[in-house]
């Protein structure tokens, strides 16, 4: 019998049957924690292993991304308990000036093609964008991963999902991979990994694999891979538990209104809502791709006066490419806030939080009720959140 | 095997009833967070239950946040397994993690009732209760480690064996 990408990736770090149903224990090339979790890995592995070290200290990493740098006393604590656990035992730390943990982890090569890699990130699956498996788990695991390098884990089953046809010119990344929030909800693939077929999957760069990749979390979905132009395919006789076909011919721009990620409409039924502020970075929308295509919208316009238009570079590099190639300037001119790499807005970290009677449209991957604040949050592409802060309502950039 | 009594459920008990999210971030001891278990869902269920109780559950049991307190309460009460129909795959992960078994064996959960006595082998997949047997698939033998061990880190502690 073949195998799916995730019985691949999964038997190459383990002695066990990698076959889905099977609980097997595997190998880790990576283990790491951030500024959120991180500090309870850390009280977790001092309480149950002393001053034992971690099993190889090259292979964990904390990243410091939710908030960053420290806007409150909690988080400069946390992170402080995280770095002098690090520098004890000679542990790498990608600090607050870094930006998103999977996303440092991919440009640092960490994250590989058939890699492994843990964190207390619930979008580590990520990952799935470079053919490298990523989960997000609890502390007790983390910390267990520190020590001993290794988890244990049930394999997934795997879907197949095809999408037939070409979306709109207007569609980004974003759009496709809200209607696939809409069509696919948080049943069709839950608990199982994707492996998402067709031309316009097939053709995405990797800042639209970034994009399509973390929101199978929202899908409820182990993880999710694009295989085609891919580093990594399954065999030809591999068993997949569901078949899913969708036609995405024709794709208008979407947007995910409140209260879940799942509820998506078309552009044109939203268009005219009034927003107050808008928002792109995350996880989702952080690459210089999003901010490249947001600064060509946004060029001899400015965001309307009484909205704030936050943006949130989800790397160093990502902020210095910005710099060079003058979307950085642009962006400066429109009267966008551009603030120093990182998550943005979730888990109360930073950037791009609501007040109450707050409207906002986000790049995000998160829109359910207290998540962004008190608000209401739509969530879109980087080309519709542009647009809608130089209109100061929900629009595309064919209205400005 | 020990004895105990079942506390009967429905389906979808999410992990705020099971211990309420207000207590997440306090770091309270194990019998602390006993006293609080099934607060929003059986009041009375903290104050009667007793060491070797089991509970059975309909579908989607520990469904919700990630919190793992969900299944350190449960332990920290002294409940020798929860069974049900099906569970959270997070809430799974944890309660095995924190030395919680968790079965799956929906023939239980349709015929066992509230105040009946059961007693669970866990290594030959059965649960008995007056002359009824139900049979489940046993655990993997690394979880079984796990569980006996009392827990993910004390298992590494004690045990730190890998096939």
């Amino acid at each position: 019998m073949g195998r799916t990408i995730i019985e691949k990736i999964i038997q190459a770090h383990s002695r066990d049957d990698a076959a889905a149903g099977r609980i097997v224990w595997m190998d880790l090339d990576v283990r790491s924690a951030r500024d959120f979790g991180g500090p309870n890995v850390v009280k977790n592995f001092e309480q149950e292993y002393g001053g034992a070290a971690p099993a190889d200290p090259r292979k964990t990493f904390f990243t410091f991304d939710l908030c960053a740098p420290a806007c409150s006393l909690k988080y400069a604590d946390n992170q402080q308990a995280c770095r002098d656990f690090a520098r004890k035992h000679g542990i790498e730390v990608f600090d607050v000036d870094r930006g998103v943990g999977t996303h440092v982890m991919i440009e640092e090569g960490l994250a590989r093609p058939s890699g492994t890699v843990v964190g207390t990130d619930s979008h580590m699956n990520i990952l799935g964008a470079v053919g490298c498996f990523g989960q997000g788990m609890g502390d007790v695991d983390i910390a267990f991963a520190f020590k001993t390098g290794r988890t244990w884990f049930e394999v997934p089953e795997s879907v197949k999902v095809v999408l037939k046809g070409r979306p709109s010119a207007a569609a980004e990344a974003k759009d496709l991979t809200l209607f696939l929030c809409r069509e696919l909800g948080t049943k069709k693939i839950a608990l199982r990994s994707a492996e998402f077929y067709g031309e316009a999957v097939r053709n995405l760069a990797l800042s639209g694999r970034i994009t399509l990749c973390s929101m199978i979390t929202e899908m409820a979905g182990i993880i999710g891979f694009i295989p085609e132009n891919g580093p990594i395919v399954a065999d030809g006789d591999a068993a997949y538990a569901d078949f899913i076909e969708l036609d995405i011919d024709g794709l208008p721009p979407q947007i995910a209104v409140p209260p879940s990620p799942n509820t998506v409409r078309p552009l044109a039924d939203l268009r005219g809502t009034r927003i107050d502020s808008g928002f792109i970075g995350s996880c989702t929308n952080g690459r210089t791709e999003d901010f490249a295509r947001a600064a060509e919208i946004l060029k001899g316009h400015k965001v309307k006066k009484r909205v704030m238009l936050k943006i949130v570079p989800a790397t160093r590099r990502v902020y210095e490419e910005m710099l060079e190639r003058g979307i950085l300037e642009t962006l400066f001119q429109s009267g966008a806030i551009v603030v120093n790499p990182g998550c943005g807005g979730c888990a109360e970290g930073h950037v791009g939080l609501t007040g109450k009677g707050e409207t906002q449209i986000s790049t995000g991957n998160r829109n359910f009720p207290g998540k962004q604040g008190k608000g209401q949050t739509y969530l879109a592409g980087p080309a519709v959140v542009a647009a809608s802060c130089v209109a100061g309502e929900i629009a595309g950039p064919e209205d400005l | 095997m020990s004895k105990g009594k079942v506390w009967k459920y429905g389906d979808d008990v999410n992990t705020d009833v099971i211990y309420a999210g207000k207590y997440t971030y306090q770091q309270l001891k194990p019998e602390e967070m006993a006293a609080r278990a099934l607060e929003d869902l059986d009041p009375g269920f903290a104050k009667a239950v007793k060491p070797g109780d089991v509970i059975v559950a309909g579908k989607n049991f520990g469904c919700g946040s990630s919190r793992e307190q969900a299944a350190a309460c449960l332990r920290a009460a002294g409940v020798q397994a929860v069974v049900a129909k099906s569970f959270a795959r997070i809430y799974f992960r944890n309660a095995i993690n924190l030395g919680l078994p968790v079965l799956q064996c929906a023939e239980a959960v349709d015929q066992l009732n509230a105040g009946d006595e059961v007693e669970i082998d866990f290594a030959g997949g059965k649960i008995l209760s007056g002359g009824r047997v139900f049979t489940f698939p046993p655990l993997p033998e690394s979880v079984i480690g796990i569980l006996e061990a009392g827990g993910l880190l004390e298992w590494t502690k004690k045990k730190h064996q890998f096939r």
